[in-house]
């Protein structure tokens, strides 16, 4: 199924993130050299790569866990980098954020691990409240029955469902996936595929998917773009970006679906 | 490319990277006070941590502050006997044990444990992400995570180190008993003979700074974990022994600045 | 940009580590400079002997630190200039007729210096002053001295002994001497004065014997005191061979004051019995000058037997005693 040609939700008037001129190093490695994006409200981007083409600094460079070298980031009309403490933290609360490793709390039941951010952010909701939202989340993600269990029970898959669940917790109007399938078998992969765009229906979101997995892209994206020695070398929908002839995007092509 | 890597360093490679972990370590203890003062103060975390940290070495700090006591006071009788004073055996324990040998014995085998233990801890958040996760959900990891346990330390050493300091005139007590049918109330008396509140001032003070130094470190070295699982194991080694080293040298500062106060 | 901050963060560290190290070893040095700041003024004085004195040992005026050993420099063939840095605020108290003398901390203490004395007569020390060394006692000095004296005592005492025996027995040629009035006439007014003078000498000899008992009781309740086991003054005097000196002399006391005891008493008879006085005293002429010589060793030696028992009284081993003896006459 190619899911870039359905995009009921999309609002074409209103940008949601806008990134211009990125460029970041580290020492004499030059990771991202000029990326341009722009992701619009209630739409799924995917940004596909190799691995270590820079994806995963992209994303962390928009939660504002990395400093550019250069170009700005704008989420929500607010230049991240420019906001410090309470605006920045504001500004999070409205971006959710899965890890690529799930980064559950290891010493904290699931029930924890989704109620933690709640607690500290919303200090002022009851504990019934808390246990509303809690069940409500997991219920979402269909592991309402692991409430009680440690993060180490649960498999790969489940490990990364709580993750989203946990950033979905927040009610955020954007959403970050760094690598959702990296790591699963291909029906788990398939099972959060579906998840990602039950999200985009269910909490409104609009989505950047980091990943280098071509089904997941193709399933759950309105856009791609190819990120190749860190630039863009192609943005637009999946198919248009596949029908090129540029010899690069052609062999990611072939590797990812011979594999 | 490789042209930048010349002016990039400013003495050597390895001497900028360590002057860049000081002034990381520099800059996390400066954070630490930035933060300490500003709500949330998560004291539910801290209670936890602190019966993590204080409880669970209870046991450890028994039976190292009653085997300190006997081994010290079995260990410093004969030097006494031949100057016929064993009766100062008693003074003597005192003096060791509230002024030197509580307060190192506790920092030290906290370090071990507690300081070990946070480094490994904070260092596998690190390394799997926790951190950032608890950063993109708008939760400030280094009030959370670190503040929280210096916090905890610098209170539950101090606590730790008069227990053992009881607990090794205890063990000093049944050794003196044992050979010189010393009574309880002498013992005592004797104990606390030599002892200024002043030793006993310096004595927390130096306990509140250990404490402090062993969670700051053990923080540090965890927060600014790299290298996967190796980093972890790195973070916990490195933690203990940079903990133990700032203790001596600590213990030194405040022995001197402590004499300082004597002479008013 | 990362770069300028990576520079940033080294050149901050690297000051960091720099603040930090002088505040280490400013704390670890202040400690030291504590005396450094306090004005001092430099005084000398030679020692023959230093004892282990060592550079920074402490000085005690009054029982008071006032300063430190500065230095140490050998002078001439067989001194020792010893330098000492004294307060400032302490020197209107020293006074440059004080005294210097090594002592020790407590009983088994560091060597320090003592100043002690001085008098208002005199100014007081300034920069470059010397003061005057006293020749402390070591143990091994007094015993030896004390050793000297007995045995100087004893030679004496045994001459006596043979004379006064001689005389009581009216033997030899006294017998003879008594028979010649004309010099009994003659020396009838020099032995009223030698009466006198006898009899000052006996009171004197009695004081000396009463000196010696004081001071065989003293050490025989010192040398019980030696023998309590497990007292600190028991193990440093366990060394046999300063115990066995002791004790000999002990010994030797004990039998000097019978002798002088005997011989007083003879000597009084004697000298009540006009004409056995006259014959110790006409037995010879010679005897007589040699005599009046012996007395005045006899003298002699029982003051400086009463100088040895002061020595004795401030040696640090035996003060301890003497101090609980006074406080229990008192």
């Amino acid at each position: 199924m190619n899911k870039s040609q359905q995009a009921p939700i999309i609002d074409s008037e209103a940008t949601v993130i806008r990134i211009e001129g990125l460029r970041k190093s580290f020492g004499t490695l030059d990771v991202l050299k000029g990326v341009d994006l722009t992701v619009l409200k209630g739409e799924n981007v995917a940004v596909l790569g190799k691995s270590g083409s820079g994806k995963s600094v992209l994303i962390k460079i928009m939660v504002a866990l990395l400093q550019p070298d250069a170009g700005t980031v704008i989420i929500l009309d607010q230049n991240v980098h420019d906001l410090r403490g309470k605006a920045l933290d504001a500004l999070r609360l409205r971006v959710g954020f899965s890890f690529q490793s799930s980064a559950l709390y290891d010493s904290m039941s699931i029930y924890q691990n989704l109620a933690f951010p709640l607690s500290i952010n919303k200090p002022k909701m009851t504990r019934k409240e808390v246990d509303f939202t809690v069940e409500e989340t997991l219920d979402a993600v269909g592991l309402k029955s692991k409430m009680l269990q440690m993060p180490a029970d649960l498999s790969g898959g489940q490990r990364k469902r709580i993750g989203i669940a946990r950033t979905l917790i927040l009610k955020p109007e954007i959403m970050l996936y760094d690598e959702p399938t990296a790591g699963l078998d291909p029906v788990t992969c398939a099972e959060i595929n579906a998840l990602i765009n039950q999200v985009q229906e269910q909490y409104k979101t609009s989505s950047v998917i980091i990943t280098h997995d071509l089904t997941c892209a193709k399933s759950t994206c309105n856009r791609v773009a190819m990120l190749i020695e860190g630039t863009f070398l192609k943005i637009g929908t999946f198919d248009a970006v596949f029908q090129t002839e540029d010899a690069q995007i052609h062999d990611f092509y072939e590797y990812n679906f011979i594999q | 490319m490789k042209d930048n890597q010349e002016p990039s360093a400013v003495f050597s490679n390895s001497l900028d990277a360590y002057f860049i972990g000081v002034f990381r370590g520099f800059h996390f203890f400066l954070r630490f006070f930035k933060s300490v003062f500003t709500r949330p103060f998560h004291t539910r975390e801290i209670i936890h941590q602190g019966y993590e940290i204080g409880l669970k070495s209870l046991s450890l700090i028994s039976l190292t502050g009653f085997v300190i006591g006997i081994v010290f006071t079995k260990q410093s009788r004969p030097s006494l006997e031949d100057f016929g004073a064993v009766s100062w055996l008693p003074s003597l324990m005192g003096i060791a044990i509230i002024k030197a040998l509580g307060p190192l014995v506790t920092a030290i085998i906290c370090a071990g444990k507690v300081g070990s233990s946070i480094g490994a801890e904070l260092g596998s958040m690190q390394v799997t992400e926790q951190i950032d996760a608890m950063e993109v959900s708008a939760v400030n990891p280094y009030k959370y995570l670190v503040v929280t346990r210096v916090i905890a330390t610098t209170l539950s050493v101090p606590i730790l180190s008069m227990y053992c300091s009881f607990v090794g005139l205890t063990g000093a007590y049944f050794n003196v008993h044992a050979s010189e049918n010393t009574g309880l109330r002498v013992f005592i008396q004797n104990a606390f003979s030599g002892i200024s509140f002043l030793d006993i001032y310096t004595s927390i003070a130096k306990t509140v700074v250990y404490g402090f130094t062993i969670g700051m470190v053990g923080a540090f070295k965890g927060y600014h974990a790299t290298q996967g699982t190796r980093g972890v194991g790195k973070a916990a080694n490195e933690a203990v022994v940079l903990a133990m080293f700032l203790i001596f040298l600590e213990e030194i500062l405040i022995v001197q600045v402590s004499n300082w106060f004597r002479n008013f | 940009m990362i770069e300028k901050s990576n520079k940033r963060a080294v050149i901050v560290g690297l000051f960091v580590l720099v603040g930090l190290s002088f505040l280490v070893a400013g704390i670890l040095m202040v400690g030291n400079l504590h005396d450094t700041f306090q004005p001092k003024i430099k005084i000398v004085s030679l020692f023959p002997d230093v004892s282990g004195l060592k550079k920074g040992s402490n000085i005690w005026f009054s029982g008071v630190k006032v300063g430190v050993v500065s230095g140490l420099k050998f002078y001439g063939s067989s001194q020792v200039a010893v330098d000492l840095n004294i307060e400032n605020k302490v020197q209107q108290y020293i006074r440059q007729d004080a005294k210097v003398k090594l002592s020790t901390d407590g009983l088994i203490g560091n060597k320090i210096l003592i100043i002690y004395g001085g008098t208002g007569a005199y100014p007081e020390v300034v920069a470059g002053d010397t003061l005057e060394v006293e020749k402390t006692f070591t143990n091994e000095d007094m015993i030896n001295m004390l050793q000297a004296n007995n045995e100087n005592l004893l030679e004496i005492t045994t001459n006596f002994k043979t004379m006064s025996t001689k005389l009581a027995a009216g033997e030899g040629t006294i017998g003879k001497l008594l028979n010649d009035n004309e010099l009994y006439d003659n020396l009838s007014a020099t032995t009223h004065a030698l009466h006198k003078t006898v009899d000052a000498t006996a009171s004197s000899l009695n004081k000396a014997s009463a000196q010696a008992q004081q001071l065989l009781a003293s050490l025989n309740t010192f040398s019980a005191g030696l023998n309590k086991k497990g007292t600190l003054a028991h193990d440093l005097v366990s060394d046999t061979l300063v115990f066995n000196s002791v004790k000999s002399t002990a010994r030797q006391l004990q039998q000097i004051a019978d002798t002088a005891r005997v011989m007083v008493a003879t000597l009084q008879t004697a000298s009540r019995n006009p004409k056995s006085a006259l014959g110790v005293l006409l037995y010879d002429e010679s005897t007589g000058a040699n005599m009046k010589a012996t007395l005045k060793n006899l003298e002699s030696s029982s003051l400086k037997l009463d100088e040895d028992l002061e020595a004795v009284q401030h040696n640090f081993l035996l003060r301890r005693y003497f101090k609980k003896k006074a406080k229990a006459q008192e």
